[in-house]
């Protein structure tokens, strides 16, 4: 079998956290969609129920969103990826069943809703094939209890993922986009 | 060139364009540009209209056709006239940008190239002309010319994809003279031995995607007498 966490990289991946109690996530979703700017996204949840739940929750919210999970028939699964690829809608809701990284060009910003529990699993969400140097978020929601797996992760794996900032420099994950002109834009 | 500061509406309202921004999709674009008229004010239009450009219409190439349904979706002509004239801000400006720098940055010809695309869409594809005081396209080429392979490098890729939008219209394909006489100053510069090899490819590509061959075109006689060093009596 091949190693195909030596294929993934976290380079260009601004890596962040939040730390929320659990009924606070779907606010900080809510803030994250009203601040960022989002070409697509995945949105990670640790179980079948989960996903189902968020996604519900989400699209009543005015969220353009498809869900996939492990529980779900190859040829949907199939069908909601490849129409997830082509933009069809916005955001994706899923489990962990992306075993070689999220090779979408367009997704720019990754969230883990729910933290992951290894290493493994959370270089598979958030790692990507190095090769086109896109760059990318990845935002980790964090509970009380995710506290230490998040340094376990971050030993692991010999990475930093820091605390959320303020304001996110768009330069970090929007491709293309200057640092400067963010200030010129919004300071008047 | 300054990048032209609009009013703003306040954060709360702004907040809430971009949670529509991140989830407009095809089933729910006709809506959202309907909603939009009852959640911004018309004086925040130009705001509005600076957003979609300089922050998605730049960024995010794979959702063009997408913020086009948006725009048409609102049905406003002052409104599309707007998004308009802030593509031709931006493209002004990075193209500025890009002159006055010593080295050029990728991304800022990404942003170029996706400007140029968009453009072509709004315009040519849709049977409109880019005017000459708008947009001088053919001068563009010239003068990049003159300039020397670091202009070509960001010019020619962006003039391919504004032409490019042609394809989904009926006036501005070939053989229309406007466009012919662009693509026979590209042949020109195809022809030449300097011309750098991922330029002649750009352009061979767009000839391909007007399903005619390099082959097909006439070369323009206009870079070449600007190619020959001109005699030290004219510099004195």
């Amino acid at each position: 079998e091949i190693n195909l966490m030596e294929s993934l990289t976290l380079k260009g991946v601004s890596q962040l956290y939040a730390y929320v109690e659990e009924r606070q996530k779907l606010q900080c979703l809510n803030t994250l969609f009203a601040k960022l700017e989002i070409n697509q996204s995945i949105i990670f949840c640790n179980s079948v129920q989960r996903v189902e739940l968020l996604a519900k929750k989400i699209t009543e919210l005015g969220y353009s969103c498809f869900y996939i999970h492990s529980r779900m028939q190859q040829s949907h699964r199939n069908r909601v990826f490849h129409d997830f690829r082509r933009g069809a809608c916005r955001n994706l809701v899923c489990s962990d069943l992306f075993t070689r990284g999220i090779d979408i060009q367009a997704v720019n910003v990754v969230i883990n809703f729910d933290f992951p529990k290894t290493a493994e699993t959370y270089l598979h969400r958030v790692g990507r094939a190095g090769r086109f140097g896109h760059l990318g978020l990845a935002i980790n929601l964090i509970t009380h209890e995710d506290r230490f797996n998040l340094y376990k992760i971050e030993q692991e794996l010999g990475t930093t993922i820091r605390s959320i900032p303020k304001v996110i420099d768009r330069a970090l994950y929007v491709a293309g986009a200057a640092p400067e002109p963010e200030e010129d834009l919004d300071e008047q | 060139m300054e990048r032209s500061h609009h009013p703003k509406p306040s954060t709360q309202i702004q907040d809430r364009v971009h949670f529509i921004f991140n989830n407009l999709s095809e089933a729910n674009v006709a809506d959202r540009g309907a909603d939009i008229k009852g959640l911004v004010e018309p004086e925040f239009y130009p705001w509005l209209a600076q957003y979609i450009v300089v922050k998605r219409v730049s960024k995010e190439a794979n959702f063009h056709l997408l913020y086009m349904d948006f725009v048409d979706a609102v049905e406003l002509p002052s409104f599309t006239a707007l998004v308009l004239q802030e593509t031709y801000n931006m493209i002004r400006i990075i193209l500025n940008e890009l002159a006055s720098a010593g080295s050029s940055s990728s991304s800022e010809r990404a942003s170029l190239k996706n400007l140029g695309a968009w453009l072509g869409l709004q315009t040519l594809g849709r049977n409109k002309p880019i005017l000459h005081r708008d947009l001088a396209l053919k001068d563009l080429v010239i003068i990049a010319f003159e300039q020397g392979p670091r202009s070509l490098l960001y010019v020619i890729p962006f003039v391919t994809k504004v032409l490019e939008g042609s394809r989904s219209g009926r006036i501005f394909r070939p053989p229309n003279p406007w466009l012919m006489a662009i693509l026979g100053i590209l042949k020109e510069l195809h022809l030449m031995q300097k011309i750098k090899l991922n330029l002649q490819f750009e352009i061979t590509l767009l000839c391909k995607k007007f399903e005619l061959t390099i082959d097909d075109i006439e070369p323009s006689n206009i870079l070449r007498p600007l190619s020959v060093p001109r005699p030290m009596s004219q510099a004195m």
